[in-house]
């Protein structure tokens, strides 16, 4: 087809270009349909029943080629494995695998990856974030007498830069060099859940207490953060919706929106992709800003008008235990209330 | 009627957002014939746009102007506001030259002449339009730390203060604060329309004087104009002037500041004291990275995933390899391309992915069928050196590439264990140049040609270290230039 659109002249046969767009569109519906099937299969060789018949029968007496059970039990290995790796991510949030640097000049040392999955509102997980750790040797200091020891550095990472990654190693995994005590910080840390990381880190037993690594704390502390940044911009975005800011295809409306009936507000949003200051206009030129606390609390607002700032509105969006679902409602009922500016 | 016959008299203040600049000026037909037309006639909409028209008012026939020469103007002048909108209305409906437009701006309705902020507008315009147009250097914002002694064992409760929290009026405040002593300067401070990037143009006359005397030629010289770009949500800065930061040593008290260089050194400085605060005091570093397109410095420098995994680790960064953890399928059987594209939700991601559509990734190696074994390997040994670099969702692509070499030649051999000799011998420093569209691009067609060796290949060849100027020593960029 494309190589006679190519030789035809600039106005194609109408009807040929239907017989294309059709074409186009069952091929897409084939694709569809294939990877519905896929997922299908993975999804059924991954089933319990399934799982168990194979553990029932470990090593298949018959060496029969013909059974169904041996050819496909590779498949249904993979799968096994697949759903018990997706459950730790989904369960624990964070999860270790080593990583080789294919690199030449790196010596073959494996790497210590870190996944960190996080969930949003809509219920599908976020593209999953990366830590890469490189274990370094370094001349321990005064607890292990000047024998090498390894320790944990951050390699590279996919975090967003307004967490500071420098920043929590600097905490948690500190080097030596860096003299800095640092014992409160850890003794909660590494002694308490288990969630965090799968616990293969032999080098971490060995260290000396003074100033031990605690990867554990640094994956916790990471992972808390980047939490906290989705649920802000999921608070956000739910603000958005309640007022109908937002499309059906979830983008931005087309047309200029008009303002919210109870509250009068027209726009909201985040002011930067930290989502930490959300920026609220008024229909009557009233601006705000208000400050998202890692925990969903309302921490600060301002809202500024032709006659100064409205106390009364601040009050009602910090106030009532200031959670940032109900700004809304408490806007509306401080609306109701009546307020002069409306 | 350009400039108003007041008391000159030295200030500190900044130039005016209102000082004309005569129309007659011949550059700027130039600098506003830089334009596209639909950029022009934006601009004419939005400074005649009912909140704007009271900073840019067109010229209006008004009673008590006089008869003065204004049929012989090719362009009468309209009675109200509306009128000349309507004007612009009919120039977009029908199709013209671009010529004729910056006439009627220039000679028609804004005769009077052309203000600082409207010619900021439209250099700012010109640089959504062209973002590959200057060449940015990337510097980091670090807090300069003097509480770290006190503060014992007692970690942070927030993660994320490394990013100063920037109100732009109140930053430009303290920037005019900063250097109204040394340069009068004009500011223009707008977000762009595409980016998520908040432009800061500073434009700097070496003239005490509120309205300088020297030629108007001098506000279109391009040579003085800075600009500072701030990505939004992360502790970088990109600027448009030439970095060098370990020059503060060398003290240019010699050198009265007149000259443009200058100017702009003595902006640079003052943007990190005008950034900081009481106990918060920040100042910026070189990162070894400058490119021409804005959009790679917010891949390598930005706020996004892409920051600081590269080459080989972008594979992370895209998030190629495995899926969500609620997708049924191994991850093997699934191809890059289906996870990258899957309807991941982050919040990040969703501006980015406008960038273009994802199906021109991979435009050679793997699904061509019949490949020998050789080129199997290779095509394996490139994706696994370069990840999705040079073939990503949001390409990062530099235009230069300038690399140092410090090995010995010929030891390449050997070059684990040769610690020992190398204190006492310099080895002579090799310079690469790579320069060209898209560097990283090319260096992977060249793997893929088999002219480069993928797997033996060091790793700043593979763009792993996002920077633009590296030393390298074995294979690995030394942290600190020599």
């Amino acid at each position: 087809m494309t190589t006679m659109a190519s030789h035809a002249p600039p106005s194609p046969d109408p009807e040929e270009e239907e017989l294309d767009t059709e074409i186009a569109s069952i091929r897409a519906e084939i694709q569809n349909l294939q990877k519905h099937k896929r997922i299908l299969t993975s999804s059924l060789l991954a089933t319990d029943p399934i799982q168990k018949l194979l553990r029932e029968q470990p090593q298949p007496p018959t060496t029969n080629p013909t059974d169904p059970l041996t050819t496909i039990s590779p498949l249904v290995h993979a799968a096994g494995a697949h759903t018990s790796s997706n459950h730790h991510r989904i369960a624990f949030g964070a999860t270790a695998f080593p990583f080789k640097d294919p690199s030449p000049t790196d010596n073959g040392a494996t790497l210590l990856g870190v996944r960190i999955d996080v969930c949003a509102r809509n219920g599908r997980f976020a593209k999953p974030y990366y830590v890469i750790l490189q274990k370094e040797r370094s001349r321990a200091g005064p607890g292990s007498g000047g024998a090498s020891s390894e320790v944990l550095k951050v390699y590279r990472h996919t975090v967003p830069s307004f967490i500071s990654i420098a920043k929590l190693e600097s905490v948690y995994l500190l080097r030596s060099g860096v003299t800095r005590n640092n014992g409160d910080g850890d003794g909660g840390g590494s002694s308490g859940e288990d969630e965090d990381v799968e616990p293969a880190k032999p080098w971490k037993k060995g260290g000396n207490s003074a100033r031990k690594q605690d990867l554990r704390g640094f994956v916790r502390e990471l992972r808390r953060e980047l939490v906290a940044w989705h649920m802000r911009v999921d608070a956000v975005e739910f603000l958005r919706e309640k007022l109908g800011l937002v499309g059906e295809g979830g983008g931005p409306l087309p047309f200029d929106v008009s303002p919210d009936r109870d509250t009068g507000i027209v726009s909201l949003a985040a002011v930067a992709i930290e989502a930490r200051y959300v920026r609220v206009e008024w229909v009557d030129g009233r601006v705000g800003r208000f400050k998202l606390s890692n925990t969903g609390v309302v921490e600060r607002a301002v809202v500024i008008g032709d006659q100064g700032r409205d106390k009364k509105v601040e009050d009602a969006i910090t106030g009532g235990g200031g959670r940032v679902e109900t700004v809304l409602d408490r806007l509306r009922v401080e609306v109701l209330s009546g307020s002069p500016g409306l | 009627m350009a400039r108003p016959k007041t008391v000159r008299a030295p200030t500190t203040a900044s130039l005016p957002n209102n000082l004309r600049i005569p129309s007659s000026t011949p550059s700027l037909t130039k600098s506003l014939g830089k334009l596209s037309r639909q950029a022009l006639l934006d601009l004419a909409f939005t400074w005649l746009d009912d909140r704007n028209v009271a900073s840019f008012p067109p010229y209006l026939q008004t009673n008590d102007d006089g008869p003065d020469d204004d049929d012989a103007l090719p362009y009468p002048a309209g009675k109200t506001i509306e009128e000349v909108r309507q004007v612009y209305e009919d120039l977009q409906d029908r199709k013209g030259a671009k010529r004729e437009l910056i006439e009627r701006i220039l000679e028609g309705d804004w005769r009077h002449g052309i203000t600082l902020r409207q010619l900021a507008m439209a250099d700012l315009r010109y640089m959504d339009d062209h973002p590959a147009s200057l060449r940015w250097t990337a510097l980091e914002l670090s807090r300069i730390d003097t509480k770290r002694k006190n503060s014992k064992g007692l970690p942070p409760a927030d993660w994320s203060g490394s990013v100063p929290r920037m109100q732009a009026a109140t930053f430009v405040q303290s920037l005019q604060r900063e250097i109204s002593p040394l340069v009068k300067a004009h500011y223009h401070l707008a977000h762009s329309a595409t980016l998520p990037l908040t432009f800061l143009r500073i434009f700097v006359v070496d003239s005490p004087y509120q309205s300088p005397r020297q030629a108007a030629e001098i506000f279109t010289d391009s040579s003085r104009v800075i600009y500072v770009a701030f990505p939004d949500s992360c502790p970088y800065v990109y600027t448009s002037i030439a970095v060098s930061t370990g020059s503060k040593s060398a003290p240019s008290a010699s050198s009265v500041a007149t000259d443009t260089r200058t100017l702009q050194r003595l902006v640079r400085d003052s943007i990190p004291k005008a950034l900081s605060r009481p106990q918060e005091r920040f100042s910026l570093q070189a990162t070894s990275l400058a490119a021409k397109n804005l959009p790679t410095l917010l891949a390598l420098r930005g706020s996004g995933r892409s920051t600081a995994s590269n080459g080989a680790f972008s594979i992370f960064a895209d998030a190629a390899t495995e899926g969500s953890p609620l997708d049924p399928r191994p991850s093997n059987t699934v191809s890059p391309e289906e996870h990258i594209r899957a309807s991941h939700s982050s919040p990040t991601e969703g501006k980015e992915n406008t960038n273009g559509p994802a199906t021109k990734r991979r435009s050679s190696g793997i699904d061509t069928a019949p490949l020998s074994p050789d080129l199997k390997k290779r095509c394996l040994a490139i994706h696994s050196r370069f990840g999705t670099l040079g073939s990503s969702l949001a390409p990062a692509l530099l235009d230069r590439l300038d690399i140092r070499l410090l090995d010995k030649p010929g030891s390449s051999d050997e070059q684990y264990d040769d610690d020992g000799d190398d204190s006492t011998f310099t080895p002579p420093a090799l310079s690469l140049t790579f320069s060209g569209s898209d560097v990283i691009g090319g260096i992977r067609k060249l793997a893929e040609l088999g002219i480069v060796d993928p797997e033996r290949m060091p790793s700043w060849m593979t763009g792993e270290e996002g920077v633009s100027v590296a030393t390298v020593r074995r294979g690995k960029r030394l942290q600190k230039d020599i």
